[in-house]
């Protein structure tokens, strides 16, 4: 760090943010290395930090001799204004380098909220934000995460994306350019060509060409050239024993949202929730073994000495082995202080055996989703978790001593009526009724609980993908309606902003039209619109009205069944068949069994893997 | 991710630990330490989050509290504020097993970087309480500097009172610094355009006297580092604690 930045970082709100020097960050001999990857979170240092995929993609690329792959993260409002006024470039966390003179910069796109933020990341670099404008010596820029399975409202901003797992996909890529830059015969449009030519999981926006229909539904994509795929097939890592894991990782000095241990148990998700885009996008499910999960997580206490373990995955219970690795966990974890701890928990799958051997002491409160009101609801959405199972694991929750519950539900489902509204209200009561039916519950303790209910967003790659959201009307009376049905003061009730949640569905499920206003809106400063601070509805509105897009298009509208949707250009492994017949059985209010119980179909399998649960798969965990 | 912990000869020091012969009762070492370059942007209170992590993943025997939230007591002497570097920082550890000074010293620094390097570690026979004066050495380069600005810098310091803005949790109140500046002395060279100042400051917790008063009263009195900073910069380093008679704090 030169003296100069450092007198900027006086400055600055926690400029422990910029500075760099953590340890386990990887500094490498510029002159030793063949390609300089910047490895972008559109958001702050704080959350940026807390992301288990940049670890292991970070981890992954700097495995490789190489390769130089940093962090860069967006800087706060503060540190933003010192930038512009002293035209300081964005640089990266490690040398301090200008990010503008990289070879490739990846940005990783987890939420919509977050595209203010890579325009704006893109305008401080100085680099063109739009691949048509960028000329031979500036980096790629490429795109990677959940998001990208439907990068269209992005697309014109974007050289080329990533779609699945990166471990090993980023490391072609790179290992392509570098061979490219070797022999001589890299020009952007060369490379670009050549990554959708020979790569798997690769999509080059600027070699598809979209045509509207007059009613602004999409009528095609045509690929330029004939020797590039027609759909872009998402990668996966086969086998996750084997999958690429960070021994080390960069240990913040600062505060980070999550400062702890996330130990990768699985991937994919047995259930099918037709609302949820990561349960259908990660398919088919891939176990790692006790075992290897064992030493990994003693590996990262060694590295970090971190006091809990995070056991993640979208659905912890749901693995199959969770006694013995709980049970090979705590013969270590115990002796050193380290506590664990199981985020994702399904109230049918709650025990008071689990819940002994985690008993998290730090924190009284337990969270569960049942998501709708009533049992009608929750078969819609696929849910599959009655009313007496919620108050069983409330209430072995009460018998361990906690006294606190919060949970979520979301407005604005398919097919939802006012009664649903009105079980929210019933199942928090009923929750509250349990405690006092617990006998041996905390004594002298308040029970508490905490309602909080998000807006239904629309999202591509689901039985859902097709279904109008809920107007912000609409929405905003269900939410007061809500409220006039909790009069229980120990019950606490938070929604989200629908305002926030409409323009995540505008952007979700929209085209590459969109692009003009997501420029137009980072010409006008937007940024951080992840954040309520920043989030300015009345601002995004001008914004579509300026740049001649109807929000109500993408989000409100009902979508035909035989339209070209934006993402069909993206194969996700789960076809479309099976999401029609998942969205014809939610209208009859039919639901589906897990993938343990009985296969629906999906179509997942044909990715192949290793341990997953899929019956036409060789390695079935059957 | 081999499994050489299963080991016992080549166990890391954190799984190690537990094998170390139990001491009658826990004892407190001190460390004393460095926290430049980088390190100088952590907060206090970040970085006394961090160092439980560094012990636990170093291997030190930490005594933990008995109680219902069992966590390492882990003491810290002098406050150091952000921006602000330091080859002089104390903390004290409890252990409850045997390990040598030596031995603590070295699986610390496996988990450390130069920038926050252990530079000592010895039995604790001293109370933080004792400590009285802390030294720095403040380095400035900017627009307006020369010698006869030193001199002036010199003069600024030695007169009573020079009344300075002072933020305290009941609100901004108005102190005469002097008495909290033992000495001072500044000086400017014309070969690199830096001037040196070297700088002895109550440090007690009553008359605790930030370094960075004298960096905003030379901003305020001389207009200094009022320019562009991407051109001008200063830095300060603690470089030594002092006990009442002057000696070295240990």
């Amino acid at each position: 760090m030169n003296e100069n930045y450092s007198s900027i970082l006086k400055l600055v709100s926690k400029p422990g943010r910029y500075c760099g020097g953590e340890y386990g960050s990887i500094i490498k001999d510029k002159e030793s290395i063949k390609a300089r990857f910047a490895f972008c979170f559109p958001d702050s240092y704080e959350i940026g930090m807390s992301n288990l995929g940049v670890r292991i993609l970070y981890g992954a690329l700097n495995e490789e001799k190489d390769i130089w792959c940093e962090r860069v993260y967006a800087p706060w409002v503060d540190m933003e204004e010192k930038m512009r006024t002293y035209d300081i470039p964005l640089t990266a966390h490690e040398s301090g380098d200008a990010v503008r003179d990289f070879d490739i910069v990846g940005f990783t796109l987890q939420y919509e909220m977050c595209y203010t933020n890579v325009l704006n990341m893109l305008d401080l670099m100085k680099v063109p934000l739009r691949s048509a404008d960028r000329g031979e010596d500036e980096p790629i820029i490429i795109g990677g995460g959940p998001c990208a399975y439907n990068p269209e409202p992005i697309a014109p901003f974007f050289d080329v994306f990533s779609i699945g797992e990166g471990e090993e996909a980023l490391v072609e890529f790179t290992k392509l350019y570098i061979k490219m830059k070797g022999d001589g015969t890299y020009t952007r449009a060369a490379f670009l060509h050549e990554v959708a030519r020979t790569l798997e999981g690769f999509y080059v926006p600027s070699l598809y060409d979209v045509t509207y229909n007059g009613d602004g539904t999409i009528k095609e994509y045509r690929p330029l050239y004939d020797d590039i795929p027609t759909k872009v097939k998402k990668r996966i890592i086969r086998d996750m024993d084997k999958a690429y894991f960070p021994e080390k990782v960069v240990m913040p000095y600062i505060e980070t949202v999550q400062d702890r241990i996330m130990l990768e148990v699985y991937r994919g998700c047995i259930r099918g929730c037709r609302f949820c885009q990561a349960g259908m996008i990660y398919r088919p499910v891939r176990e790692k073994t006790p075992d290897v999960l064992n030493s990994q997580a003693k590996c990262l206490y060694e590295s970090t000495g971190y006091e809990e373990i995070s056991m993640t995955s979208l659905s912890i219970s749901d693995y199959s082995k969770i006694d013995e690795l709980t049970d090979k966990l705590l013969e270590w974890t115990n002796d050193n202080m380290v506590s664990l701890s199981l985020p994702s928990l399904r109230a049918d799958s709650f025990t008071k055996e689990l819940m002994d051997k985690v008993a998290s002491v730090r924190s009284s409160s337990l969270t569960f989703a049942p998501e709708a009101g009533t049992q009608r609801l929750r078969d819609v959405i696929n849910k599959n978790v009655t009313e007496e199972e919620i108050l069983r694991a409330v209430h072995t929750a009460f018998e361990v001593g906690k006294n606190s519950v919060k949970l979520y539900f979301m407005n604005g489902l398919p097919t939802e009526t006012y009664s649903d509204i009105e079980g929210i209200a019933e199942i928090a009561k009923h929750v509250i009724d349990e405690f006092y039916r617990t006998e041996n519950r905390p004594k002298g303790r308040q029970v508490g609980v905490t309602v909080s209910v998000s807006c239904f967003v629309p999202k591509p790659f689901t039985p859902f993908q097709w279904e109008a959201q809920d107007t912000m009307e609409s929405l905003a009376e269900k939410q007061e309606y809500l409220k006039t049905k909790i009069t229980d003061r120990r019950i606490k009730y938070h929604h989200h902003d629908a305002r926030v949640s409409r323009i995540e569905a505008v952007l979700a499920r929209g085209d590459r039209r969109l692009a003009d206003s997501l420029e137009l809106a980072c010409r006008q400063g937007f940024k951080f619109d992840a954040w309520d601070e920043f989030f300015d509805y009345d601002k995004w509105l001008a914004v579509f009205e300026k740049s001649n897009i109807d929000p109500s298009f993408y989000a409100n509208r009902q979508i035909g069944l035989d339209e070209v949707l934006p993402w069909d250009i993206i194969d996700c492994g789960v076809t479309k068949e099976f999401f029609l017949r998942e969205r014809a059985a939610a209208y009859e209010g039919n639901t589906t069994p897990n993938c343990r119980e009985k296969c629906s179909g999906c179509g997942a399998n044909k990715l192949g893997g290793e341990r997953t649960w899929c019956p036409n798969s060789k390695t079935c965990l059957k | 991710m081999v499994s050489k912990f299963e080991n016992l000869p080549e166990m890391k020091p954190c799984y190690a630990k537990k094998y170390l012969p139990k001491l009658p009762a826990p004892i407190t070492v001190r460390i004393k330490f460095r926290k430049i370059g980088s390190a100088q942007y952590i907060s206090h209170l970040d970085f006394q989050k961090s160092i439980h992590r560094i012990v636990a993943r170093a291997g030190i025997p930490t005594w933990y509290t008995q109680g219902f939230n069992p966590h390492a007591k882990i003491a810290f002497g002098l406050p150091l504020s952000v921006g602000a570097q330091s080859e002089c920082e104390y903390m004290d550890i409890r252990i409850d097993r045997e390990i040598s000074c030596e031995k603590i010293k070295e699986q610390l620094n496996a988990e450390l970087t130069d920038e926050l390097r252990v530079l000592d570690v010895y039995l604790q026979t001293t109370k933080f309480c004792e400590i009285k004066y802390a030294a720095y050495e403040i380095k400035l380069k900017c627009e307006g500097l020369s010698k006869s600005l030193a001199e002036k810098a010199e003069q600024l310091f030695e007169v009573s009172p020079l009344i300075m803005k002072k933020r305290s949790k009941s609100g901004e109140k108005e102190i005469d610094i002097i008495p909290f500046i033992k000495s001072i002395s500044a000086s400017y060279s014309e070969d690199d355009g830096i001037m040196s100042m070297s700088a002895i400051l109550s440090a007690n917790d009553s008359d605790y006297l930030n370094p960075e008063y004298l960096i905003t009263a030379m901003r305020d009195r001389f207009s200094l580092l009022s320019g562009d900073p991407t051109k001008e910069w200063y830095s300060i380093t603690r470089v030594r604690i002092l006990r009442e008679d002057m000696e070295d704090f240990r």
